[in-house]
């Protein structure tokens, strides 16, 4: 706590670098959007929860299908999207400079859009037309209007995208042989991949569009997957790039200490553009149409994006060593009672850290070919995003948002607050660990996911899936509250904490760290090479399915 | 030059039996992937053969244009549906593209490289574009099975993955030409 109260007083010479009340208030719609969903969408969650578990009946108005369609949508396109759009616009502004007039223009349109594409997709889902899940593909068929809604969700994004875009040339050509600051350096990166990553499921929206209105009789349902796990494997990397950015970049400062490499950070965001996208091929590891040699290949491709992560946990670690050893901390593991557990800023990401530890040896589980096998289509997959999306990436959000708020709304963190971030921090660790540890568990006993509760006629194997589904449904409960506790948090800092000054804390490099090169300037030929790796991995899969393909399917309602 | 173990490990894994057959079994993967990563290693072979024998590149290579040219006819020869094909067929061609493609091709592009000029360099990017473009064009489009031994659809892959790999050429020539890359980084 005293780390908070000394950085209330310290520090006046922020105030001149804080940020524009314009852009902040960008941020502050994004991030008010953000946890709304998070509240509906966590709401959802518990009662699709409590359903799987046997203890609650949904309304007839309410299938379980429904439910987790708006749950997943909610939480993985609209809470993430829309924190990592709210974050890195905030990143944008105070590290160049503020945002351009047209940018912000730019981020308004966008935001309309997003938001006028996601009332054209829930009106359906609510109407019980469009029960497809996230995971959208044909064959399920939803109503048209749900497709068209998810392209205005893409043009929005594209627009903030390019928004950010010009921001960064625009800093460029007037700081030449100057590296972009490193915050900007990850939204770059994280708005390439939004970009070039929503291409494929663009494409595969407008392949469905005239399907799903009966234009034409059947679809390619390799192409259509595919091109959808181009794209989701894509986000699913955005969330953690904008995890791991909070991470290389505030919780040193947070915690006293400086950036480890600047250089390292860098490679370490080349590397997950550049390799990204072609790692959609390991969701696809059972699918039909893919040769083995081929699918034993993606699995290098797969597992050098595990790559840059190890170096992530590099340079976290000695970042944590550092500092505290600089604060007198000895002994080999003894320098960890130096940090400052009472900061929920550190505290937040810093489990979510830890928890990236099982959560990744789940994903190279997950994309190694035999035991994809074991695992795929059970519960073991859903728990596995939610210990990456709801632990690693969300409580890295919930942390950035206990300073990110506070700075936008000219408030600050009281102690209070933090001490209410804290027991958050707790009650979610909790929940989330009961909820996708029993997950898991469950998922290996051989209970299927995307299906809502049977006993299958009292078959015994079933039968003994329910005592871990009833922990899912405690842990649900415990998130709930978390969730109840995060949303209070964050409005109450928006709009009724006292105001003050609130710091946007980069850290600083080591005093003698080496200079980058300026090589990792090059955005072009990053482009060029991911788009090259791109071509290089899909064209094998999709010159077979095109011409060598199937019949093709009629839409499908199973619900 | 500890770095150098490791190419050498890479070289001789990429020659053991099982490596080459599987990567031989795919067609586009056999052109694009695996005689990519020969040229490769004798690229990232070159300095320690620059160093070892520094007075042969000299003599040999003094502007760049010797190596640059002995490049592209060696690439140019491994673009050739039938050399593939020999290379599938008789043991002492596929020992040739084991060695030629590393120090007949890997080798004199490294030592070239900074002694030609940028208009030899973009020269060189802009004629293996129009060359995948030409080839891209062949295996898309040719009515015939052009290898003995690969199928139709695997030469039809090799075609669209030429075509793209021209487009991402094409990118960067036009990346490298509205961005001063000395200037502007």
């Amino acid at each position: 706590m005293e780390a908070i109260k000394k950085e209330y007083w310290k520090d006046k010479a922020n105030k001149a670098l804080g940020i524009s009340p314009e852009d902040a208030r960008i941020t502050k719609s994004y991030l008010s959007v953000a946890f709304i969903a998070i509240l509906v969408g966590g709401f959802l969650g518990l009662l699709q929860g409590m359903n799987r578990a046997g203890i609650l009946e949904l309304p007839v108005w309410a299938n379980y299908y429904k439910v987790l369609t708006a749950h997943g949508l909610l939480l993985v396109v609209v809470l993430s999207a829309f924190f990592t759009i709210g974050y890195f616009y905030a990143g944008l502004s105070h590290s160049l400079g503020g945002l351009l007039p047209k940018v912000r223009k730019m981020a308004w349109i966008g935001f309309w859009m997003k938001i006028f594409g996601f009332v054209l997709a829930v009106i359906p889902i609510l109407q019980g037309d469009a029960s497809v899940m996230y995971t959208f593909y044909p064959p399920m068929a939803a109503a048209p209007m749900f497709y068209i809604g998810l392209v205005f969700i893409v043009l929005g994004v594209w627009m903030l995208a390019f928004g950010a875009f010009i921001n960064v040339a625009n800093w460029r050509k007037n700081h030449k042989g100057q590296h972009i600051p490193i915050i900007s350096f990850f939204a770059t990166g994280v708005f390439v991949l939004l970009f070039f990553g929503s291409l494929p499921v663009a494409i595969e929206v407008f392949y469905i569009i005239p399907w799903a209105f009966g234009w034409i009789d059947t679809i390619n349902v390799m192409v259509s997957r595919t091109l959808f796990w181009a794209f989701g494997h894509t986000l699913v990397n955005i969330w953690y790039m904008t995890a791991i950015s909070a991470w290389y970049v505030f919780v040193p400062k947070i915690i006293d200490g400086r950036r480890w490499s600047d250089m390292l950070t860098r490679i370490v965001v080349i590397a997950l553009v550049i390799m990204n996208i072609t790692g959609g091929f390991h969701h696809q590891i059972i699918d039909p149409g893919i040769s083995e040699s081929v699918k034993y290949m993606h699995v290098f491709m797969s597992l050098a994006i595990g790559f840059p992560s190890l170096m992530t946990a590099y340079a976290m670690f000695a970042v944590f060593e550092k500092t505290a050893r600089k604060k007198g901390g000895r002994g080999l593991v003894g320098w960890y009672k130096k940090m400052p557990w009472g900061d929920v800023r550190f505290l937040a990401p810093f489990i979510a850290m830890v928890a990236f530890i099982p959560a990744g040896a789940g994903g190279i589980v997950q994309s190694t070919n035999q035991l994809n096998q074991v695992v795929h289509n059970s519960m073991w997959v859903v728990g596995h995003f939610h210990l990456t999306l709801g632990m690693t990436v969300v409580m890295t959000f919930f942390g950035v948002s206990y300073w990110l708020v506070p700075f936008v709304s000219g408030r600050v963190l009281t102690p209070a607050i933090n001490k209410l971030g804290i027991i958050q921090t707790i009650v979610w660790t909790v929940g989330m660990v009961l909820m996708s540890g029993a997950m898991h568990w469950v998922g290996l006993l051989g209970s299927p996911r995307r299906t809502s509760y049977s006993t299958y006629f009292d078959n015994a194997t079933a039968l003994s899936w329910d005592p871990y589904l009833f922990f899912l449904a405690i842990g649900g409960t415990l998130l709930m509250i978390g969730v109840l506790l995060q949303v209070y948090a964050v409005f109450n800092m928006m709009f009724f904490a006292p105001k003050g000054e609130t710091e946007f804390p980069v850290a600083e490099e080591e005093e003698d760290a080496t200079p980058t090169p300026m090589w990792t300037e090059r955005w072009g030929l990053w482009i060029v090479l991911m788009l090259t790796l791109v071509s290089m991995a899909y064209v094998i899969p999709l010159v077979d399915f095109i011409v060598n393909a199937p019949p093709g399917s009629p839409p499908f309602k199973t619900w | 030059m500890k770095g150098i173990y490791y190419v050498i490990t890479l070289y001789i894994f990429l020659m053991l039996p099982p490596v080459a057959n599987l990567m031989e079994s795919v067609m586009i993967i056999h052109m694009h992937m695996q005689m990519t990563l020969f040229v490769i290693i004798g690229f990232l072979l070159a300095p320690v053969l620059q160093k070892k024998f520094p007075r042969f590149f000299e003599e040999w290579n003094p502007n760049g244009i010797p190596g640059i040219l002995l490049f592209v006819i060696v690439m140019f020869y491994w673009t050739l549906p039938r050399s593939m094909d020999e290379a599938l067929n008789l043991w002492y061609i596929e020992l040739f593209k084991f060695i030629s493609l590393p120090f007949l091709a890997g080798v004199p592009l490294r030592d070239s490289w900074k002694k030609v000029s940028a208009s030899v360099k973009n020269g060189l990017i802009i004629l293996f574009t129009l060359l995948f473009i030409a080839m891209g064009w062949l295996y898309i489009w040719s009515p015939n099975q052009l290898c003995n031994n690969y199928l139709l659809i695997d030469q039809i892959t090799l075609g669209w993955g030429f075509l793209l790999t021209a487009v991402c050429m094409i990118s960067y020539i036009a990346y490298s030409y509205i961005t001063d890359l000395a200037e502007n980084i």
